[in-house]
């Protein structure tokens, strides 16, 4: 099986790791990974301002990029794939002939724990792992993908690592994409009570799928003092690899 | 449902909305009820219309024709809901609705062929010219403005207690 | 960073009530037990056939609503209700004022109406010499204070035990205490003599019911059932998309609307109230007014944000918004707060004062989830604010950048070099810039030659 990556910019951007672990779990489990080189970002900053324009730019890149075959597009981000899927036909719902080029895009798309679970069937992941995790569980990987089981499946399957549920687990982080940076005060408060949930686990990491909420929380986690480690998902479970 | 299984459903839910519900079957069980109750009140308003209500051995010094100033209404409401565990107080007949919300308690007589199994069955049959007044109550009044702390009794009756004869 | 310039100051507000510890201890409380409720009372109920067969009734009403406003007024007035119909607040206002000066009016009681705090009915019928008496417990408690309403269930859910009493006994002058329910108590006492003496009262209505000319009052208290049945003129004061085609069709709201609000199953009471007092009957008005509020919704109406006007009023989608529960309703700075306010004050009162309100959502979603007639806030918002941009209102500085990313995003080459800039420029990026965005994000890595550098 093949598939074509796309990293997403936080993480080209901010988090390498967390696109060399994808790439490595991917191949882990005999899947071939190609890497279009002209990617760059899905559009999702200027969509969350009402920028469509702009968004419509940023679709008319990503589709022009990765349309060269009918491999699954996986992605490490629930985010990214909720703009592919949900809201590029919307984009170009006056020009038909791109609406079907997006349409058939979103068809491929991805992310990584529902590729993982739902396509590649892996439901025992066989990894090793350690420590106390706990899931935060993003608004748009949750509410616009429906992906809710298929993260703690694999976490679940992390031998030697203890999963704990996250209270609220699904609610708002407070990261929201320009939110974060239009309404600051209320992004930190609402970090701060996420960081509050976690801290009540006794977790030692927490984890989750979007690097804009894994963020926000980090940054909790600084301003707290905190020692609790944040970690991608792909991450976590790429260290199972060793 | 039966009979039985829909009065059975709507005394369950009335308890659930601290309306006191209690079962009689004859004039004779309604008075021992209601003895209690008519004994530790200082004055009580009946509109003594209905059979029931007629039946009720009121007190005459207590009796009061002044609902507003009354401290119990002993009344015969028209129907009740059981998937609601609500009474139906109907303006029809020249009923004071307003009798059973201005004391602070409220003692209703429903008769147990008047009570329907869900609200459906008791919205249609309403029609398009129903009486001014139908108000479904549903427990004694109350609120949770101050802090979501609830206090029983407001400005509606502090007490309800449902007869179901 | 600034917001616009212009509209509703919600940055500041905001992080003025963050800083309020009794705010947002009162916040948490209410909107954690509201959320634990509602979902107790929708637990083994068949939820989403109930949300559905509300929203297709609601939405049919929307698109027939001009008829369905005809055949409420033509019954209403068979009942023997005036019906008269406002187009916007200012001719509610008059109007409500005039009735209440032909009767010589001097006081008048009061239940919750979120459509009178819209078209502003207190101030104006002070100023026009009539006493409004709040008796809706949370309503008399913000009248006292000269507040508005900070949430649309629970008007007081901001003040503590604490603060309403203290706000009791400096402004009745009784003696102090934070018991709830000895607070309740003087309030009842005081709001009985006034019930008992009214000779007028007004009210809102959760429902109107088009074939019998009926309005629908859920309340708690009994207050709103004081207000329409003790004094002989009545006023209704509603707006028009409350609408509902028949009484058979009550059952199927009279299921959401409690739950969705306070958990109940239902309210303890709940009227409806068909036209005046008949021949024969000893409860109703001698006189009753019916005030239809349109006030741009026959335009929304007609509009692609239509879907909005099905809301009932439940408050709902407040609870489950992570701002409104972090900040409470008075930030918001409007009649409505949360997720439908947003959408209906930029409605009703225009983007260039509401757009500001359009930054107060992170588009989680979790309001959509819990409305019960699936208003579809998320797409709403986003519409809003794809139309926020189109009217350029968003500040400079974020079209520039805006406008920017459009260019590079295309172009990996720029991209790339973006990002290996904003590497090497990140120390002073973080001096410069707004520290309370760019202090939150890690340093960009960079590359130059596709060799990564950090």
């Amino acid at each position: 099986m093949r598939v074509q990556l796309f990293a997403t910019c936080l993480v080209d951007t901010f988090f390498p790791e967390t696109g060399e672990a994808t790439v490595r779990l991917l191949r882990h489990f005999g899947v071939e990974v190609s890497y279009p080189q002209g990617q760059t970002c899905c559009g999702k900053p200027a969509d969350s301002g009402g920028y469509r324009h702009e968004s419509r730019k940023a679709a008319e890149h990503f589709i022009s990029i990765f349309e060269g075959n009918d491999d699954p597009i996986v992605i490490p981000s629930g985010s990214c794939v909720s703009m592919v899927k949900n809201h590029y036909p919307d984009l170009f719902k006056d020009d038909s002939r791109m609406r079907e080029k997006a349409e058939a895009i979103a068809g491929r798309a991805y992310e990584l724990s529902q590729f993982l679970v739902n396509v590649l069937k892996i439901h025992e992941a066989n990894l090793s792992g350690k420590g106390r995790i706990t899931y935060h569980a993003s608004c748009q990987l949750t509410r616009e993908l429906g992906v809710r089981e298929e993260p703690l499946l694999l976490l679940q399957s992390l031998k030697g690592a203890e999963l704990v549920p996250l209270p609220y687990a699904d609610r708002c982080c407070g990261f929201g994409g320009i939110f974060m940076a239009k309404l600051p005060e209320v992004s930190m408060a609402l970090a701060d009570e996420k960081l509050d949930t976690v801290l009540s686990t006794g977790a030692d990491t927490v984890t989750g799928c979007d690097h804009g909420c894994l963020m926000n929380i980090a940054d909790a986690i600084r301003r707290r003092g905190s020692a609790v480690q944040v970690k991608h998902i792909a991450v976590v479970l790429a260290e199972g690899l060793r | 449902m039966t009979r039985d299984e829909i009065i059975d459903l709507f005394i369950g839910n009335a308890v659930k909305v601290a309306a006191e519900p209690l079962r009689v079957n004859n004039n004779e069980e309604l008075n021992r009820v209601l003895g209690p109750i008519l004994a530790e009140s200082e004055s009580i308003f009946c509109p003594s219309v209905t059979d029931k209500e007629k039946a009720v051995q009121l007190p005459p010094e207590k009796h009061t024709q002044d609902y507003a100033s009354a401290s119990v209404c002993v009344e015969e409401v028209s129907a009740a809901i059981a998937e609601t565990g609500s009474l139906v107080c109907s303006s029809q007949g020249g009923k004071p609705v307003q009798a059973g919300l201005l004391p602070a308690h409220h003692v209703a007589i429903v008769s147990s062929e008047n009570i329907y199994e869900n609200l459906d069955d008791f919205f249609s049959t309403l029609g398009n010219s129903p009486p001014t007044n139908i108000t479904l109550e549903t427990g004694p009044s109350r609120t949770a403005d101050i802090e979501l702390t609830l206090t029983i009794g407001v400005h509606g009756p502090g007490r309800l207690t449902v007869i179901v004869y | 960073m600034s917001t616009s310039t212009q509209g509703i100051p919600f940055r500041t507000n905001a992080a003025e009530a963050l800083r309020n510890a009794t705010l947002r201890g009162a916040m948490r409380n209410a909107t954690d037990t509201f959320t634990i409720k509602r979902a107790d009372a929708l637990s083994g109920v068949p939820v989403e056939e109930w949300r559905e067969q509300a929203s297709a009734m609601r939405l049919h009403v929307l698109d027939n609503l001009s008829d369905y406003v005809d055949r409420f007024e033509k019954n209403a007035a068979r009942a023997g209700a005036r019906v008269h119909r406002a187009k916007d607040s200012q001719e509610a206002r008059e109007r409500i004022g005039s009735i209440l000066k032909d009767h010589g009016i001097g006081s008048v009681v009061k239940s919750k109406s979120m459509v009178s705090e819209e078209i502003h009915l207190n101030n104006y019928l002070e100023t026009q010499g009539v006493r409004v008496v709040e008796t809706d417990l949370g309503e008399y408690i913000i009248q006292i204070a000269g507040e508005g309403p900070s949430h649309i269930i629970v008007p007081a859910i901001h003040k503590d035990r604490r603060q309403v009493g203290k706000l009791f006994a400096e402004k009745l002058g009784c003696e102090y205490s934070d018991d709830p329910a000895v607070l309740t108590r003087i309030a009842k006492k005081i709001l009985r003599e006034e019930f008992l003496s009214a000779k007028a009262g007004i009210s809102g209505a959760n429902f109107a019911v088009a074939d019998s000319g009926s309005i629908v009052l859920f309340t708690n208290e009994g207050n709103g059932r004081m207000c329409t049945t003790l004094p002989p003129l009545h006023i209704a004061v509603l707006s028009i998309e409350k609408m509902i085609p028949s009484l058979a069709d009550l059952p199927k709201f009279i299921r959401l609307l409690p739950r969705s609000a306070t958990g109940q199953i239902l309210t303890s009471y709940m009227s409806v109230i068909t036209g005046t007092r008949k021949p024969g009957e000893s409860t109703g008005a001698e006189e009753m007014h019916i005030v239809l509020v349109d006030n741009g919704r026959s335009e929304i109406v007609n509009g692609e944000y239509r879907e909005m006007l099905k809301c009932i009023r439940c408050g709902a989608c407040l609870n489950a918004c992570p701002v409104y529960r972090m900040v409470g309703g008075h930030a918001y700075g409007t009649t409505y707060p949360g997720p439908m306010g947003i959408v209906l004050t930029t409605l009703l009162d225009g983007m260039e004062k509401a757009n500001p309100l359009l930054e107060a959502t992170t588009l989680c979603g979790a309001c959509e989830d819990v409305c019960p007639v699936k208003v579809p806030l998320p797409q709403l918002l986003r519409r809003l604010r794809e139309r926020r941009v189109e009217e350029g209102l968003t500040p400079k500085l974020e079209q520039t950048g805006m406008a920017g990313f459009g260019k590079i995003v295309k172009s990996p080459f720029l991209f790339h070099l973006g990002q290996t800039a904003a590497h090497f420029l990140w120390p002073v990026a973080t001096k410069i810039g707004p520290k309370v965005a760019l202090d939150r994000l890690p340093r960009p890595v960079g590359k130059i030659f596709g060799r990564r550098v950090s």
